[in-house]
């Protein structure tokens, strides 16, 4: 068995969240509360937290934490390269390499962005990658790499348009339900999101994210110590991270066939082939959406769909719990749920496996975690509320 | 093409004699000397062979569209540039390279993937710069 099969799992969770600019906390205060409450969700003295991971050029140095937080040693702190969400699940799996090869024994995983202390997430993503080549072109945002990707699933192979708004409609559906997130009580208006400016086609506003503020944190610890605390441990199953030749940050010089992927297709790969699940043994995904088209890349690079039946699995009433067969971001995902960076994502992974949900999947017990799409980098997990 | 009004970019990566070339009006791409194939990004090394000879190779301004987007949103650092405006992926004729680049679109008449395009040299002014760049047409 994989190393990381069951060895270590998420014992607490805390979030804030704000609207954009609204966060009433500067970065590092939203993000010290955020760990408390997750030290507190598990009944855990935050002083022996002695590791810390984040992903997609978080800026709270985890050794500045350490005065608020009380924090005896710290023995691990490090980030998952890419300035992207690609790398959010693969936090989690360095987290649990730090437990398992006993470097570090309790660790927060985390990601903050509060726009007045850290800027526009969209811009510091394009830092990255922007060059002469893309400015010259007017490529200046990740909106337009993922249109431009878009419209080659779209019109060469034969995705039709129209699933992506199935899967914006899922979000909101659930969004509106769940009171932790932006979209609560809030039911979309067809009309609105169908009329929606264009962004950059085949993008309008409703098919992209949109930022908000505030901060996440989870508790990992071994599979055995998160059986002592308060709360039902989330096993962590298994744990992809990386790119296969062909893809990458190239200029749009992709290989062919990948170029309109995700960039999942080894994630997905080495992750079923190390948990020995497969896609058919998930009970629910939450699914990283930067942009529509991206989400729905995502399901066909994890293997829920095909370029040929995408249409009849990604429709509105299968995607949405309790009575769907394929319940997607049952929070609402970074559409409606919100969006730190999709930290929010992971958040309602554990949250649904532990039957807290606002939207509970019956009797759930795998969780699949897909992280950003189309990053250079990305990164899976899966999780369970117990070891198949 | 006058490069002479062109502010240029500082530019001493891999991928320098691409810029040098537009300014002189020439698209230059780069071939292993070892094994042939193109690269793109441009790099020191060829990764399938090893070798580092690399050849600056002069290609006509012919390609067709890979993919494409037509931008509408007012993004930082596109002040320049009428919206809305056109973007796409270009597959340079005989070697493949795809190339980044801005299509004319007079009419608003979306490109379609595998269509047949002409460029010639122009500019995207960037802030206070001017950054040679290959605009295309249809046909
Ligand atoms: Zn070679």
């Amino acid at each position: 068995m994989h190393p990381l099969y069951g060895t270590t799992a998420v014992a607490g969770i805390g979030m804030r969240q704000y609207r954009r600019g609204a966060s009433p906390l500067p970065e590092q205060g939203a993000l010290v509360e955020a760990i408390l409450t997750a030290c507190a969700d598990a009944g855990f003295d935050p002083a022996d937290v002695d590791g810390f991971v984040s992903y997609g050029d978080d800026k709270n140095e985890p050794v500045r934490l350490m005065p608020a937080l009380g924090t005896r040693e710290l023995k691990w702190s490090s980030v998952v390269w890419g300035g992207g969400g690609g790398g959010i699940a693969g936090a989690f799996g360095l987290a649990a390499a730090a437990i398992v090869s006993g470097q570090a024994s309790a660790v927060i995983v985390f990601r903050a962005l509060v726009e007045g202390s850290s800027g526009r997430l969209s811009a510091a993503v394009m830092a990255h990658h922007l060059n002469d080549h893309m400015l010259a072109a007017g490529i200046v945002a990740p909106a337009q790499v993922c249109a431009i990707r878009a419209n080659r699933m779209y019109e060469h192979h034969g995705v039709p348009r129209s699933v992506a708004e199935e899967l914006v409609r899922a979000s909101y559906y659930h969004g509106s339900r769940n009171p932790e997130a932006i979209a609560y009580g809030t039911d979309i208006d067809l009309d609105e999101m169908r009329d929606s400016r264009w962004i950059a086609e085949p993008f309008r506003l409703f098919d992209c994210s949109r930022e908000n503020d505030g901060a996440a944190a989870f508790l990992m610890v071994s599979a055995e110590r998160a059986r002592d605390l308060k709360k039902a441990p989330a096993y962590l199953l298994g744990c992809a991270n990386g790119a296969e030749r062909g893809w990458g940050d190239l200029l749009e010089n992709d290989d062919e066939a990948l170029y309109p992927t995700a960039g999942f297709r080894p994630i997905a790969r080495r992750l079923y082939a190390d948990t020995g699940l497969t896609p058919s043994d998930i009970d629910v995904i939450q699914l990283y959406e930067n942009f529509s088209a991206q989400g729905v890349a995502s399901l066909i690079d994890h293997g829920f769909c095909t370029y040929e039946n995408v249409a009849e699995v990604v429709r509105f009433e299968n995607l949405i719990a309790p009575t769907g067969k394929l319940p997607v971001n049952t929070g609402g995902g970074n559409f409606a749920q919100g969006f730190i960076h999709g930290i929010g994502t992971a958040y309602e992974a554990v949250k649904q496996l532990r039957g807290e949900s606002a939207n509970p999947v019956p009797d759930a017990k795998l969780c699949l975690l897909a992280g950003g799409p189309g990053a250079p980098t990305v990164s899976s997990a899966i999780f369970g509320n117990e070891i198949p | 093409m006058d490069s002479g009004g062109l502010i240029m970019h500082v530019n001493d990566g891999a991928d320098a004699p691409y810029w040098n070339g537009l300014a002189e009006g020439r698209l230059l791409l780069p071939r292993c000397g070892g094994c042939g194939r193109w690269m793109w990004p441009a790099m020191n090394r060829c990764g399938a062979c090893g070798s580092e000879d690399v050849e600056w190779i002069q290609r006509e301004m012919r390609a067709t569209i890979f993919s494409w987007t037509r931008t509408w949103h007012r993004f930082g650092y596109t002040e320049s540039l009428d919206l809305p405006f056109v973007s796409i992926v270009a597959t340079v004729a005989d070697c493949g390279i795809r190339l980044l680049g801005r299509l004319d679109d007079p009419d608003q008449v979306d490109p379609v993937i595998g269509e047949g395009i002409a460029g010639r040299i122009g500019a995207t002014r960037v802030g206070t710069r001017d950054i040679p760049t290959i605009i295309w047409s249809r046909g």
